[in-house]
């Protein structure tokens, strides 16, 4: 593709920032040593990498004793249910790694409502005497809802509170994924009231395949990958140190300029979301009006088929991801869209928009054009305008 | 200006035939016909890949496009007959039923009743009043694959590219910018594609290892795992060490013997004679006793013939000897530009 690039699918991917990619690239070259290698130069590795641990835990007000490195959040999600045996308790928009692992235990699947909001009492009717770990995003990866984790967190401690009155020694854990919502919202983990948390260092301009688990003293992991014990005995291999260190200038920066960049973004959205509305009164806007990430715009266009959109915008180099049955994903209509009722000829013709670093108000408006000349262009062909 | 439908397989040869319809004024429709999604070992199906680049053509011309969905139909019609023939000791040809059974039928009926006048694709022929011709392109002319499409059929069928030749096609998908313009083609049997036939068959046949024997000698020469993967004319495959190769000559699925030779010229190899069944002809039969040509293979050279009727059979007279002729695979008959029809050897 010669024309200029539009990216618009920043929830997908992020390019590695120069500052992370800067800090990285010693420890792919020169300072490649095994960390747990016993020479001077090896102990000068180990030190760098221990202290990117401490960098990223310090930025959610965690020690760094409690992150577990992996490769990835679809990992740190496994190796978090993978530490618990009894019942799960999960919601229906909930990342696949997350329907995944839940399907290898007893689990019960709650609804959530129109906009992509979990009701924290019925999270609490859902808990049962053997539930273990309830587990719900930070933010939906589709539709960016923002759930009210607070509220859970409540929830879940007063079950455990119960449960010590009454004698029980089934303890309950609340495990959220933040990958999504990391760059854009405070993920301490006090204040958030988890007990573990994943992160994934790909959606902050980090590198792909690293990511973390957090999980409080209280919880004991378990291993799923075994081997020389590193991250203590709990993610054996040898530690992805360039990645690591890559995860801890990301996420600095991300902390650093999260309450700004979310500002910048939250303009550009609404801008482009205004615009489209009055360009397509019928077009469905999906997500919590206001409890919704900043760079989020889930679109639908109804009765227009988003991948022939997808594909007219890729012509002109806008980059967008689709909601909606496309062959990319072999046909299968997305679970949240299903979950938060939207018609099928609604959410076939959706359009997920996610804003990042590579968005400005130039971007953007031409975006915002090129995505109504390309809407226009089906609904003249299918003949519905 | 006619409604047509056009089978899209997300390759350059329909998408410029797509595309030339556009442009010759007809009201076009773009079709990708899903038969078969199962990845194999050690290949993935590229199917969603393909439908999202035929999509994406469809989308560039501005036509409207749907998936027709043959997978159960390809299935029964083409892959079960495949797994069968090679089962029962032949090489069947899983492209020419293909062609018989879903493109000019299933595709056909199927676009009829979604209000298609004609469907498309691109194929290297011609039709001509619901005969079919040999295409410009020599090389790439593919008649061969075609010769059991019906009269009605190819009555209702356009081949855009058969006055083309292939290298010309790229081009003019370069030319107006078609995003699949530098695809590269695919090979071999669509589903079967780089894996090769013989590993899709274990999939499917249980194995049952046999003797290879010489025909001369009677010697046995060695061991394989299951006369169905050989077939006549074969000289890779039958690891059997030292000196000048061996060729597979004919096989007992009874016995699972496989027998080989050493000698090019063994008889065995070479037919002069052959008995066809299961005969099409597409605008009526030749009298028995007719001079025809006749081709054996995809892309083999024409050769001289004589077709006598033995019943619902035919003896085919060969003018020269032709290697390698196994028992499933087509025997096609032409008239100089003309496919008039064919048989399938016995």
């Amino acid at each position: 593709m010669n024309k200029e690039v539009i990216y618009l699918d920043h929830a997908a991917a992020t390019p590695v920032d120069r500052k992370v990619l800067a800090a990285m690239q010693p420890f792919l070259s020169d300072a490649f040593y095994n960390p747990s290698a016993p020479y001077a130069p090896a102990i000068e590795v180990r030190k760098a990498y221990e202290r990117a641990k401490q960098t990223i835990a310090s930025t959610f007000g965690a020690s760094a004793d409690d992150i577990v490195m992996t490769a990835g959040a679809t990992e740190s999600i496994n190796l978090a249910f993978h530490s618990i045996s009894g019942h799960v308790v999960v919601t229906s928009i909930e990342h696949h790694a997350v329907l995944e692992a839940a399907k290898r235990h007893e689990h019960t699947v709650v609804e959530v409502d129109g906009k992509g909001m979990v009701d924290p009492e019925v999270v609490r009717r859902a808990i049962r005497d053997d539930t273990e770990l309830v587990s719900v995003a930070l933010a939906n990866n589709e539709i960016g809802t923002v759930q009210p984790l607070r509220a859970i967190a409540e929830v879940v401690k007063t079950e455990r509170e119960k449960r010590l009155q009454q004698g029980s020694d089934v303890p309950i854990y609340l495990h959220t994924d933040a990958s999504q919502g990391v760059g854009q919202l405070d993920v301490h983990v006090s204040r958030l009231g988890v007990d573990l948390m994943t992160l994934n260092a790909a959606k902050i301009y980090g590198p792909k395949q690293v990511g973390l688990l957090w999980a409080a003293h209280s919880v004991s992991l378990q291993p799923q990958i075994n081997g020389g014990g590193q991250e203590r005995g709990l993610r054996s291999g040898t530690e992805n140190v360039a990645g690591v260190i890559g995860f801890a200038k990301a996420i600095e920066l991300a902390a650093e300029h999260r309450v700004h960049e979310a500002e910048r973004l939250r303009k550009l959205r609404d801008d482009m979301q205004v615009k489209l509305l009055e360009a397509f009164p019928e077009a469905v806007v999906s997500g919590h009006p206001k409890h919704r990430l900043a760079s989020y715009l889930h679109i639908s266009f109804p009765s227009v088929d988003a991948e022939r959109v997808l594909f007219i915008l890729e012509s002109s180099g806008v980059l967008v991801a689709t909601g909606s049955a496309c062959a990319a994903n072999k046909g299968t209509r997305s679970h949240v869209l299903e979950a938060i009722g939207l018609e099928p000829s609604v959410a076939d013709g959706s359009l997920r928009i996610t804003l990042g670093h590579l968005s400005d108000e130039t971007t953007c408006r031409k975006a915002v054009e090129l995505i109504i000349e390309a809407v226009r262009r089906e609904y003249s062909r299918t003949g519905v305008l | 200006m006619s409604r047509v439908y056009v089978g899209m397989s997300g390759g350059v040869d329909s998408s410029l035939t797509a595309a030339l319809l556009v442009e010759q004024g007809h009201e076009v429709t773009g079709v990708y016909m899903k038969n078969w999604t199962q990845d194999l070992p050690g290949m993935r199906c590229p199917w969603a890949d393909d439908l999202a680049d035929a999509k994406r053509v469809a989308v560039q011309l501005g036509i409207d496009f749907k998936v027709f969905d043959f997978e159960k139909e390809y299935r029964q019609k083409v892959v079960d007959y495949m797994i069968n023939e090679y089962r029962a000791g032949r090489t069947p040809n899983p492209d020419i039923m293909c062609n018989q059974e879903v493109k000019f039928k299933l595709f056909l009926e199927t676009a009829r009743e979604d209000g298609a006048e004609f469907i498309a694709t691109g194929h290297y022929a011609k039709t001509e009043n619901g005969k079919l011709l040999q295409a410009t392109d020599g090389v790439k002319d593919q008649t061969y694959f075609l010769y059991r499409v019906t009269k009605e059929a190819l009555d209702k069928t356009l081949f855009p590219l058969g006055e083309l030749e292939k290298s010309r096609v790229r081009e003019m998908a370069e030319e107006r910018g078609l995003y699949t313009a530098k695809k590269k083609d695919s090979q071999g049997i669509c589903f079967v594609g780089q894996v090769g036939i013989r590993e899709f068959l274990s999939q499917y046949v249980e194995r049952t290892s046999g003797n290879i024997v010489d025909i001369k000698t009677r010697e046995v020469l060695g061991r394989h795992d299951g006369a169905i993967f050989y077939t006549i004319g074969q000289r890779h495959g039958l690891d059997i060490g030292g000196g000048l190769p061996y060729y597979v000559v004919g096989k007992d699925m009874d016995t699972q013997e496989v027998f080989v030779t050493k000698n090019l010229n063994d008889e065995a190899l070479w037919r002069r004679e052959l008995q066809a069944t299961s005969v099409h002809w597409i605008g009526g039969s030749l009298p028995s006793g007719s001079r025809v040509q006749v081709r054996l293979r995809h892309r083999g050279a024409l050769v001289g013939a004589k077709v006598h009727s033995e019943g619902d059979n035919l003896r085919v007279m060969l003018d020269e000897p032709e290697r390698a002729v196994s028992p499933g695979q087509s025997v096609v008959f032409y008239d100089d530009q003309e496919c008039k029809g064919g048989a399938i050897v016995l």
